[in-house]
């Protein structure tokens, strides 16, 4: 019996350093990370009306997960031919990363994958003027200016790269929903800041960062080697049995 | 031969990217933008929907300007009020028999979109004033006047 035991403990130990020997392992820089978006003041630039600005926080769980805080602010102006429209506020969003690449590609250098966020808007906005004509005549009002809160949840897919040591650059498309936007029924803002154009229930966004990078902790990652069945599949040969491959199926 | 771990991030960015460029279309606007009162016309005497054979209507003091002119088949008679005011008259001839109808309301500001700007709402404050010469009864439906294909006034002539 105690033959047995010691026969079964010296076969587990003995697969378990045959498995262990199989993997590998890599340091994986753990980062904290400070960025600003450059995609707001360009736009800015050319669009007087609008000034945006933005910046990010991120802190890394592990080599697939980081927490995200951003924080920003928008004085947007809009007129057209029946209203004029003006917001003014501040917005942050707090959620996470999830980078899509293995760590020995990502090696803290290279992200790309989804980020899920919740945000929420203080904001006021005013309606200076609009216009109204119908069979009476033609009718001049304005909304008095108000405060209100939107909030939001946000789907941002995207890339980032290191540029030189410590310094990334990316950019994030944000696709969001809108759970409320403040102003009741009657007048939900058009505009708001953090989402953007309110007039409809979702909406779409891009982020274009410059990231400044802060490595903390090294974490030793097991590099798991890529099974048979991530490799492209092969098709069976007709006519030859199922484990046999023929001498030119790999010409290189 | 593109690794199967990158192709979900491809098509994931590729997506996004296809909702980005739609919400960044400018519209137009196709809304309905003027909320009028919606009257559908009645036979008293078989209670059902009648159109009259000639229809005019126009606001007091504008009679230059009519809103139906001897129409026929009009079902329903949509009626603008006067956002200057809250109240407004109508003069309305049906077969040829004048009768007037003045409605008291008030009114508030709504959003139609980004695209059509801004709105009023009513809401009746009364049952509408009446003459009774073609007209024998008006019944409210909806005292609410949006946007919306609702029924606001029933006319028994």
């Amino acid at each position: 019996m105690r033959r047995t035991c010691v026969f079964f403990i010296s076969l587990l130990l003995f697969f378990h350093s045959v498995s262990a020997r199989a993997q590998d392992t890599i340091e994986f820089p753990l980062k904290i990370r400070i960025g600003m978006d450059v995609a707001g003041p360009a736009i800015s630039y050319y669009n007087r009306d609008r000034l945006s600005l933005e910046g990010v926080l991120s802190l890394d769980r592990n080599e697939k997960m980081a927490y995200v805080l951003e924080g920003g602010y928008l004085k947007f102006n809009y007129s057209q031919y029946n209203y004029d429209y003006r917001t003014e506020g501040v917005f942050m969003r707090a959620g996470v990363n999830f980078n899509l690449l293995k760590p020995e590609t990502s090696t803290g250098k290279y992200w790309a994958g989804v980020g899920l966020r919740y945000g929420l808007s203080l904001f006021s906005t005013e309606v200076p003027f609009f216009r109204k004509e119908n069979y009476w005549g033609t009718y001049n009002s304005s909304l008095p200016g108000r405060t209100s809160a939107g909030h939001f949840i946000e789907v941002s897919p995207g890339v980032r790269t290191e540029l030189f040591k410590n310094l990334s650059i990316g950019w994030s498309v944000r696709l969001r929903l809108l759970i409320s936007g403040g102003g009741g029924r009657d007048l939900r803002p058009i505009h708001f800041p953090g989402f953007g154009n309110s007039g409809k229930i979702t909406n779409a966004g891009i982020n274009y960062y410059i990231v400044w990078e802060i490595p903390f902790k090294t974490k030793k990652v097991i590099r798991i080697p890529e099974t048979e069945e991530e490799e492209e599949e092969e098709t069976p040969v007709e006519g030859l049995p199922g484990n046999e491959v023929p001498q030119n199926a790999f010409p290189y | 031969m593109m690794k199967k771990s990158y192709r979900p991030i491809l098509l994931l960015l590729f997506a996004a990217f296809e909702i980005l460029i739609i919400s960044c279309a400018p519209e137009a606007c196709l809304e309905e933008t003027e909320s009028l009162v919606k009257a559908s016309l009645y036979d008293n005497t078989t209670k059902r929907l009648r159109s009259p054979d000639s229809l005019t209507l126009y606001g007091l003091n504008h009679e230059t300007v009519k809103l139906y002119d001897r129409s026929r088949g009009v079902q329903p008679v949509l009626f603008p009020l006067d956002l200057s005011s809250d109240n407004c008259t109508f003069v309305i001839k049906i077969d040829s028999v004048i009768d007037t109808i003045t409605f008291r309301y008030t009114s508030k500001p709504r959003l139609v979109s980004k695209e059509c700007g801004y709105t009023f709402y009513f809401n009746l404050t009364d049952t509408p004033f009446y003459t009774r010469n073609a007209i024998d009864r008006i019944y409210t439906a909806n005292r609410k006047i949006t946007t919306y294909n609702e029924e606001n006034l029933r006319i028994f002539y």
